[in-house]
């Protein structure tokens, strides 16, 4: 009787392991497939800012280091001694965990320092309402610089960036628009670079503005009316050219050729001789 | 002693021939690109999130390393074109018909009128074009590194890391093509706009689709400052012309194409080649007296209490 009393105790107390066992499995098992369900929320989380413009680039990094390296090894191996990988840390740490409407130029400090390169006098080319033209001819033709054609404005080039408090500190979703808040990561870093950009510029500078915008020419609230104009130094600075570009028809000639490239049978785009074999 | 000292100084001079050869360069060429791998990836998602993001998604890091795997540890001279066959289908993305645009002894006019691939796509705005364009590269046999020293030149070696990518690219390149095709020769060229042996009449022409190929259109433009060596219907372009005809192609030949021409004077406004018939009237039209002339009297006066402005806080 003792043998029989000793084996259901025995079997009692298996079962119950067994059953504990079964519980805790189940629980671990619960667990884990809570924080698998989870784990795609966690990548969006719920409490980062929307705003309305674009977010930030996806592959920023790789993006601004890679055109760093290819703008100094590339193009200008006098700049050498710039660290690529610092000059993205500092650029990153300006905007990275911030609420996006709290960006100051204290924060781009850093950076600015780090990229900054003199600019060849005479060379400046300043722009309003004319970003595809004065590109597409300072891409053609490299007597002109504009801003982006500097290391600081060829990385940042038609990439947008902003931060979140919350992780992972980068808002890929969405970033304020300039009406949503000012002092957004975009726009103080255009105006620091742009100011820096003029404030560098030396001998004869050129402006190219486009004539044919209803607002007119000049807009003093446009960053070449209210920072840059501000900016150049007058101890530098000789004398400002100004390109009125008109569609075609205007009387600026090497940046109206540009504009005959896409109309070449436009009549303001005759060439004096259609022989083939010129001498 | 003085016995000793002459095979002594003979052998200590030939080590140290062979030792300053070890130092100098092992090839002729420049050495690979400096942070090529930062470059390529970078370049990488720039193309497909900025330039022509409708490729869709890359893996750019495999994209490097299937890159990479095709040079390093290998004989430099010893690289064949089929060792990027797995980048090549990893990059791989269908050319937009009537876009292409094949080229020779013009690269840098050839990027100024491809625009990016806005106007036209030359295998340089491709993606895989688009990673390697201007860069050096090249391994070494026996190890993993990159030889930043130098690299072989097409006359040391045929099989060269670089040369090997073009040729594979370029085939790519010809073989995707459709609808109409452009070529921009350069009229100026020493050795004609045409050149035998080629990219274009080796690896690109022998690859184009028939079927797939409606027109090829030729343009020889000369450089501004340059002699007309070639033209349409003489020498290296007849040969052109005829060879393309022969194999079945519908072929126009145009001689300083006027678009082409546009771009070319932009360096050289003033020149006779480059004068427009309508300049005498446009020239009088002085760019003060335009119809904005609220704003430029505001761009007058902010200029002139800009400097002011500066003065005041300088002193």
């Amino acid at each position: 009787m003792p043998l029989q009393q000793g084996s259901a105790r025995a079997r009692q107390r298996t079962v119950l392991l067994v059953g504990i066992a079964v519980l805790l499995a189940a629980l671990v098992l619960a667990v884990v497939l809570a924080s698998l369900l989870t784990h795609g929320r966690h990548e969006v989380s719920p409490q980062m800012l929307k705003w309305k413009d674009r977010g930030t680039t996806k592959n920023l990094q790789e993006v601004i280091v890679g055109r760093c390296y290819n703008y100094i090894t590339a193009q200008h191996p006098e700049l050498g001694d710039k660290d690529c990988l610092k000059i993205w840390e500092s650029l990153k740490d300006a905007f990275i965990y911030k609420n996006p409407c709290n960006i100051t130029p204290e924060d781009y400090q850093p950076l600015m320092e780090l990229a900054s390169h003199p600019i060849p006098c005479n060379k400046s080319l300043f722009w309003s309402k004319t970003n595809d033209l004065v590109h597409r001819y300072t891409k053609s033709n490299q007597n002109f610089l504009t801003l982006e054609d500097t290391l600081l404005g060829y990385m940042a080039d038609r990439v947008s960036w902003c931060g979140d408090p919350s992780a992972p500190g980068i808002n890929y979703e969405s970033c304020p628009k300039r009406n949503e808040c000012e002092s957004n990561p975009g726009s103080v870093f255009w105006k620091m670079a742009s100011k820096m950009f003029a404030e560098a510029a030396c001998g004869v500078v050129q402006v190219m503005l486009n004539g044919s915008v209803e607002a007119g020419a000049f807009r003093s609230s446009s960053i070449f009316g209210s920072i840059e104009i501000f900016n150049l130094d007058p101890d530098k600075v000789t004398e400002v050219h100004i390109w009125l570009m008109q569609n075609i028809g205007g009387p600026q000639r090497p940046v109206q050729l540009l504009q005959c490239v896409h109309n070449p049978d436009h009549t303001d785009c005759r060439l004096c001789t259609n022989s083939s074999a010129i001498p | 002693m003085m016995s000793l000292f002459s095979p002594l100084l003979f052998v200590s001079v030939l080590c140290m021939n062979s030792f300053s050869a070890v130092q100098g360069k092992k090839w002729k060429g420049e050495g690979t690109t400096q942070n090529l791998e930062s470059i390529v990836i970078g370049r990488c998602y720039e193309y497909i999130r900025l330039v022509n993001p409708a490729v869709g998604e890359k893996n750019c890091s495999q994209i490097w390393e299937a890159f990479k795997n095709a040079f390093i540890n290998k004989d430099p001279c010893n690289i064949l074109p089929e060792d990027y066959e797995l980048f090549i289908n990893l990059t791989f993305h269908t050319i937009p018909p009537n876009k292409s645009l094949f080229w020779e002894n013009n690269q840098l006019l050839v990027t100024s009128l491809a625009a990016r691939g806005r106007r036209y796509m030359s295998v340089g705005d491709t993606l895989f074009g688009f990673l390697a364009d201007f860069l050096i590269w090249c391994g070494q046999a026996d190890s993993p590194g990159l030889d930043y020293e130098s690299c072989p030149t097409m006359a040391e070696c045929e099989n060269n890391a670089v040369d090997s990518f073009w040729r594979i690219a370029s085939v790519t390149y010809a073989k995707h093509s459709s609808g109409v095709v452009q070529v921009l020769l350069n009229g100026s060229a020493e050795g004609g706009a045409y050149p035998q042996p080629g990219f274009f009449a080796d690896y690109e022409i022998p690859n184009f689709q028939k079927d797939k190929i409606s027109q090829v259109v030729i343009w020889v433009v000369d450089d501004i400052e340059g002699p007309d060596r070639d033209s349409c219907g003489t020498n290296s372009v007849k040969t052109l012309e005829t060879r393309l005809k022969t194999l079945g192609f519908d072929v126009t030949c145009t001689d300083n194409y006027k678009s082409v021409m546009f771009l070319l004077c932009l360096d050289y406004p003033d020149h006779s080649k480059c004068a427009f018939a309508s300049s005498a009237p446009a020239a009088q039209r002085g760019p003060i007296s335009s119809d904005r002339g609220g704003s430029w009297n505001k761009l007058m006066f902010v200029s002139f209490a800009g400097f002011l402005f500066r003065f005041a806080l300088v002193y």
